[in-house]
């Protein structure tokens, strides 16, 4: 049922490797061989070079089993979406549906080594997360999203305040950000800035990113004609 | 064939042992602005998956990741066809996941708030007196 093909083992990013570990795939045993767990896939070869692949995106669950009773010996289950031998992509929603899957099991002669070899599996699985995402949201990456900072940053929102009304509408954090800023304010026209984002001490303003700070007299300018009136 | 050495945990922990702080930023993100957060905070619970083939397991959460990969313990399996197997460790990917079940006498608004309270203290961090100043971020 399954073919072997001649492929070479990973040689880059191998979390782990595993001699001396049978191979049993959906009941079929497939000799002894070594298991790799690299970070681009799951392999195992055995002796004479033969074996399969994995990819991680396949893969849907592994598992350390010890109940004997369940099966004989120890080992490392591993559950594959979708037919292995099949041509359609292991993400084909079809085969979910249908509720197909492949077992396989790596049973190693040294079952002490179950546990870094799951461990390892879990790290690699977590390298590959599902590309599809509901949430457009989650492609937030580097900088962190700052409601606050989001907020501020434009000016057309329709909850604008003006002078006495927005000053008691501040909550709480509202309240320490006026604190910070009004702070900032006194501090750019008394203090030179570093460029580069090197800091002294006194500033103890927290600026998003140093790169912006240019020289003393910009940010004087900057704040210039900067009133509460006009927040 | 030059096969490397076994490296130690080096990557983002995330689905290895019970880590409680977020390592990357974006997984970071990630969580604070979904209901990972409250799965998040199953972590020691005992509770039932079930997955999207028609099989569930029941077992104490280690870990879930922002990608909502949850690592079980002390598992009872039972796959589709109702066959029963205990697993010691057992690693769920998200994308297999149909439902996670909320234990009864858990609060989840409370949950919520505590787990976005722990970002919150990783992320302001290095703003109060502790860490380095030069690339400082904005503090909630």
């Amino acid at each position: 049922m399954v073919l072997l093909k001649n492929l070479q083992p990973p040689t880059e990013g191998v979390r782990h490797e595993q001699a001396e570990t049978t191979a049993v795939m959906d009941g079929q045993r497939l000799g002894c061989g070594t298991l790799y767990v690299a970070e681009t896939r799951l392999s195992w070869f055995d002796s004479s070079g033969l074996g399969f692949s994995l990819e991680y995106p396949s893969i849907g669950l592994h598992a350390i089993s010890r109940d004997v009773s369940a099966y004989p010996q120890e080992h490392l289950y591993v559950m594959v979406n979708g037919k292995l031998n099949s041509e359609k992509a292991a993400d084909d929603d079809d085969d979910d549906h249908d509720g197909s899957s492949d077992e396989i099991r790596f049973v190693p002669s040294d079952k002490a080594a179950l546990e870094s070899m799951f461990s390892a599996m879990c790290e690699c699985q977590a390298l590959h997360p599902d590309p599809e995402d509901d949430d457009s949201d989650n492609d937030f990456e580097g900088e962190e999203y700052d409601v606050e900072e989001a907020e501020h940053g434009h000016a057309d929102i329709p909850t604008f305040y003006t002078c006495d009304e927005g000053l008691s509408a501040l909550t709480q954090e509202g309240q320490a950000t006026l604190e910070r800023l009004e702070g900032m304010l006194a501090q750019s026209v008394a203090q030179q800035y570093h460029m580069a984002g090197v800091r002294t001490e006194e500033t103890k303003a927290e600026f998003e990113d140093g790169m912006e700070v240019d020289t003393a007299a910009m940010e004087a300018g900057q704040f210039e004609d900067a009133d509460v009136e006009h927040w | 064939m030059d096969p490397m050495e076994s490296k130690g945990a080096e990557s983002q922990p995330s689905t290895v042992g019970p880590v409680e702080v977020v390592n990357s930023i974006r997984e970071r993100t990630i969580t604070e602005n979904s209901m990972v957060i409250l799965l998040q905070g199953l972590q020691g619970e005992v509770t039932t998956v079930d997955l999207r083939n028609e099989s569930t397991a029941r077992g104490r959460v280690v870990n879930v990741d922002a990608f909502m990969n949850i690592r079980l313990e002390d598992v009872l399996y039972r796959d589709r066809r109702g066959q029963l197997t205990q697993l010691q460790d057992l690693f769920i990917t998200g994308r297999n996941i149909r439902y996670v079940h909320i234990p009864d006498h858990m609060d989840i608004m409370k949950t919520i708030e505590s787990q976005l309270a722990k970002i919150h203290r990783v992320r302001n961090f290095g703003s109060e007196g502790g860490g380095r100043k030069e690339f400082a971020k904005k503090t909630k």
